[in-house]
């Protein structure tokens, strides 16, 4: 039963019989439905192999019991929300402790760690050595890669910040398929593309900039600055 | 009879995320026709259907910890799969769908009603249909192809019953232009 048509109904209510033009409306309409449900392509059910391939295809992934899932979450980033004066706190403190004249030698590679770290919990993008890079330390900024691929088992960001190799993963965190990940870039123009399961490349459909990759397709072009 | 088979949905769920991958299988049992039914009219094509299927059924073993109501997973497992289709249908360019990926799933003692429609008109309407969008079209078919309530679809596609008539009502709309002359 087609019990919408009052949508397209142009006068109301049940009381109103339908003029002329309406009934013929609707019947043109009722044919055409028809006309699709008896063309509609008919399943037979789902093929005989379905279910075999689904479960050689699933045995064949990590385990996935309560201690894998337990060793997953360990693992797996999480955002962390701080109110924002708790960050500025947070921030006067760091800035404090490296202010602080220290025994012994800062090692070069532990102010970058710290920083990144430190720099994701403050304020969740910018990130700077020490000094403001009057070291000669170049800044790193973190550039968060969105994607919506619904039906996408994984995907990876690639581009000449990781010598386009797939190593960032994004993640899919809630299940709604939009893919998200932060990713350590130094300033500059770069180019980049997505991986999805490994195999499709895509160009960001949300890039502001596009470069051809002397392949057919387009890389999407980020420019990132220092920040300040 | 195998005693796993009188499992609820909610008892399988929490059995696979126990580790009893192979629990699993009652699942696909359970909902890999009626996925792969809704696959095929949104695609028209029995291998890419059965792929879609297959891949939505992996991943909603993959994502099985993320799914709220286990005794309602069937219909998240048919989400996956809608919008691995919608995704699907959203990539594949409009000449990539030839009419005999339609026809060649018809079934070979299709009845005379179905015969009488007409290749050409067949044609014309699967043509027509994969020229909405994505979503206009799933609406479509979830209501007028597979005759669902838009309390069925509510539930299974997680929006509101207000929102999937406007969708069906655009669909409709469009399809009425795309279609004036057999209508």
């Amino acid at each position: 039963m087609n019990d919408d048509r009052h949508i397209e109904a142009s006068s109301g209510g049940p009381a109103n019989r339908p003029d002329a033009d309406e009934r013929r409306d609707y019947d043109e309409w009722e044919r055409m439905i028809a006309a699709f449900r008896q063309s509609a392509p008919r399943s037979t059910g789902a093929p005989p192999w379905l279910e075999q391939k689904v479960m050689a295809e699933i045995e064949a992934l990590p385990e996935s019991g309560p201690f894998a899932r337990l060793l997953q979450w360990l693992v797996r980033p999480a955002p962390v929300r701080i109110p924002p004066l708790a960050g500025l706190a947070v921030a006067a403190g760091l800035a404090l402790l490296i202010a602080l004249p220290r025994g012994g030698e800062p090692g070069p590679g532990g102010v970058v760690d710290g920083g990144v770290v430190d720099g994701a919990v403050v304020d969740g993008s910018d990130v700077r050595p020490a000094g403001g890079g009057s070291d000669g330390m170049e800044a790193v900024v973190y550039v968060q890669f969105v994607l919506e691929a619904p039906g996408a088992n994984s995907v990876a960001v690639a581009g000449d910040f990781s010598e386009w190799e797939p190593e960032y993963t994004l993640e899919d965190v809630d299940g709604d398929g939009v893919w998200t990940g932060r990713v350590p870039v130094r300033p500059g123009v770069h180019t980049y593309m997505f991986l999805i399961d490994g195999t499709e490349w895509q160009t960001d459909p949300r890039a502001e900039r596009y470069s051809d990759d002397g392949f057919g397709n387009r890389n999407a072009v980020l420019a990132v600055t220092a920040g300040t | 009879m195998d005693a796993r088979v009188e499992r609820t949905d909610a008892q399988v769920v929490r059995d696979v995320l126990d580790g009893d991958r192979d629990a699993y299988r009652l699942l696909v049992r359970r909902y890999g026709d009626t996925l792969h039914g809704h696959a095929l009219r949104m695609t028209g094509s029995a291998d890419e259907a059965a792929d879609l299927v297959q891949r939505a059924l992996v991943k909603g073993y993959r994502k099985l910890g993320s799914c709220r109501e286990p005794e309602r997973v069937g219909a998240w497992l048919f989400r996956i799969l809608a919008n691995m289709c919608k995704d699907h249908v959203r990539s594949r360019r409009r000449s990539d769908i030839p009419l005999a990926k339609v026809q060649e799933v018809l079934p070979d003692d299709s009845d005379p009603e179905a015969d009488a429609v007409g290749a050409e008109i067949r044609s014309r309407i699967w043509g027509a249909l994969d020229a909405l969008t994505p979503e206009q079209k799933e609406a479509f078919v979830l209501k007028h192809v597979e005759g669902r309530s838009y309390e069925e679809m509510a539930a299974v596609m997680d929006l509101s019953v207000a929102s999937l008539k406007m969708r069906v009502q655009r669909a409709r709309k469009a399809l009425r232009g795309l279609l004036e002359e057999f209508a």
